[in-house]
């Protein structure tokens, strides 16, 4: 358990726990939707962050050109900074993603604002069809060429699992 | 005969004019400038090429390091496998709709929908084959059949990326090697620059300490008397400046009717005597003493002196020792040989005693002229 969760107010724990009955229900249940948490790896210790309440969470909104959809999108999300130390106490050094499609990749140097962890695109959550449940991007991406999608390998989509690397 | 400063030294030892201590540096700076510049055309050089190779060459583990239509298709043929495979319907629709949608997320990229026509109707068969798998509403067979085309669609799409791939590769490829043309004639360019310039810098340089040298050797033709090789009035002068504080003994010594001398055997006779007498003064004072002509017939001899009657010792020898050589005088009022008369002063060196010194080692030497010539006077501490 990290320092912050234990300093998460009665409410915040009782709808942890709610948040992990639905996530049992939902991975019983057929048919059901597969990507319901995040899961927040911090040594042996994993916190699974319901979407539902990230979602919740997600305090910013702003409209970016998205240049995978080549289209302006408004999306809402936390900033990952903020994140990071709402659920680890600190910014790690470095992170681990997992996503959904079991791309792996190990980065530093998150100890930046300019990036958000969006879990809603134009108001709708986002899905593994639209590269969630969530995505990371830059929200200021300054001069690159977004023609050039090279230039955006950094965004990580469709994350399932994010493991602090001390 | 009387030895002049030539002007020409006063010239030479005045500083290099401005123009040329300019082009001394300018010489200098532009070679160290090609040099320079040779650094940092490398560097930029080497900074250009490198992000390059990283876009072309270092994509593993990357986002888009494989494509992400080869990352589509193999979802969607992981769909078939799962379909076609022996095992519970649902565990087999469940995984079906998990591979078809990640195959959705990574076809449905605006490149793809904006190059390709297949992409939009292919997007739109796999939305179809998943709102109809979870209805089940298509049984698996059927299934495998639907994804035939969008796996089409995307080999297709993967196999034009690959063409575009190999296509900007090559243009990398021509542009490196221009760029490497570009850095190899530049550099030989501005390293033989900067070659050139540092040998016109190395050009300079020896001028300068030729001139040096030149200048050098002119104040010290400036300090001698060309007659008879010994210093000149401007080295007495600096001599005793260079000796601050140090007692020392001035003798004045003046050969006696050497007009009379010239006139009776002609002026290279007298230059003779005169380059004789020199010597032998120097002899004569054990060469201790530093030698100066001062005019005509006047030497001046400066040594260490720490009492008066070491001054008188050596205004005695002077006496006896032209005596003991005997030049021959044929126009001498006194029939003798030639002769000497010799004024000394001791003095501690500075440069406000010389001239004491000097003037009241010129009267001794006026008292002997007086006396008749032929002797030596000292007068006691200037």
């Amino acid at each position: 358990m990290n320092a912050v969760a234990l300093h998460r107010s009665p409410w915040g724990r009782a709808r942890d726990r709610l948040a992990c009955v639905l996530i049992v229900l939902g991975i019983t249940l057929p048919g059901t939707a597969v990507a319901q948490a995040l899961n927040m790896i911090n040594g042996d210790v994993t916190q699974k962050v319901a979407l539902s309440d990230l979602r919740a969470r997600s305090d910013t909104a702003f409209t970016l050109y998205d240049p995978f959809q080549g289209r302006d999108v408004v999306m809402r999300g936390v900033a990952f900074r903020t994140f990071l130390i709402d659920q680890f106490g600190e910014v790690p050094p470095a992170l681990h993603f997992t996503a959904w499609d079991d791309y792996e990749v190990t980065l530093e140097g998150w100890d930046d604002p300019n990036w958000y962890l969006i879990s809603t695109e134009d108001g709708d959550p986002l899905t593994i069809r639209s590269r969630g449940p969530v995505r990371l991007v830059e929200r200021d991406y300054g001069d690159r060429d977004v023609e050039n999608l090279r230039e955006f390998n950094d965004w990580i989509w469709m994350i399932r699992s994010i493991e602090a690397k001390w | 005969m009387i030895s002049k400063t030539k002007p020409a030294a006063k010239l030479l030892i005045q500083p290099r004019p401005l123009a040329r201590q300019h082009r001394y540096i300018t010489w200098l700076s532009l070679s160290l400038m090609s040099f320079l510049a040779l650094m940092v055309l490398i560097v930029y050089e080497s900074r250009w090429v490198y992000p390059e190779i990283q876009a072309y060459f270092s994509q593993t583990g990357n986002l888009t390091g494989q494509q992400l239509a080869t990352r589509s298709r193999v979802y969607l043929q992981n769909t078939q496998s799962e379909l076609l495979t022996d095992q519970p319907e649902q565990a087999a629709f469940d995984a079906a709709i998990l591979n078809i949608e990640l195959a959705y997320g990574l076809f449905d990229v605006h490149v793809y929908r904006q190059e390709y026509e297949c992409a939009e109707p292919n997007l739109m068969i796999l939305n179809r084959v998943l709102a109809q798998l979870e209805l089940r509403e298509l049984d698996r067979v059927a299934a495998v059949g639907e994804l035939l085309e969008p796996i089409q669609c995307l080999t297709h799409i993967e196999m034009n990326q690959l063409d575009q791939r190999g296509a900007a590769i090559n243009d990398f490829s021509g542009s490196t090697r221009q760029h490497n043309q570009v850095l190899t004639y530049s550099s030989l360019l501005i390293f033989v620059m900067g070659l050139v310039f540092w040998s016109l810098h190395e050009r300079q340089l020896r001028r300068t300490d030729r001139a040096t040298q030149e200048t050098f050797e002119w104040m010290q033709r400036a300090m001698r008397d060309p007659l008879t090789g010994i210093g000149n009035r401007s080295a007495l002068h600096q001599d005793v400046l260079a000796k601050q504080h140090q007692s020392l003994g001035l003798i004045l010594v003046d050969i006696d009717f050497f007009k009379q001398y010239n006139d009776a055997y002609g002026h290279p006779q007298g230059d003779t005597l005169l380059r004789q007498l020199a010597t032998l003064i120097g002899e004569t004072l054990n060469d201790e003493a530093q030698l100066y002509r001062l005019g005509g017939d006047e030497f001046a001899a400066l040594l260490r002196c720490s009492d008066t009657d070491t001054l008188k010792s050596y205004c005695r020898q002077l006496i006896e020792g032209i005596r003991e050589a005997n030049f021959a005088h044929p126009a001498h009022p006194d029939k003798k040989g030639v002769t000497f008369s010799v004024g000394g002063c001791r003095f501690v060196a500075d440069e406000a005693t010389f001239a004491y010194a000097y003037e009241a080692a010129d009267k001794a030497l006026y008292r002997v002229k007086t006396a008749g010539r032929d002797g030596w006077q000292v007068t006691e501490d200037a």
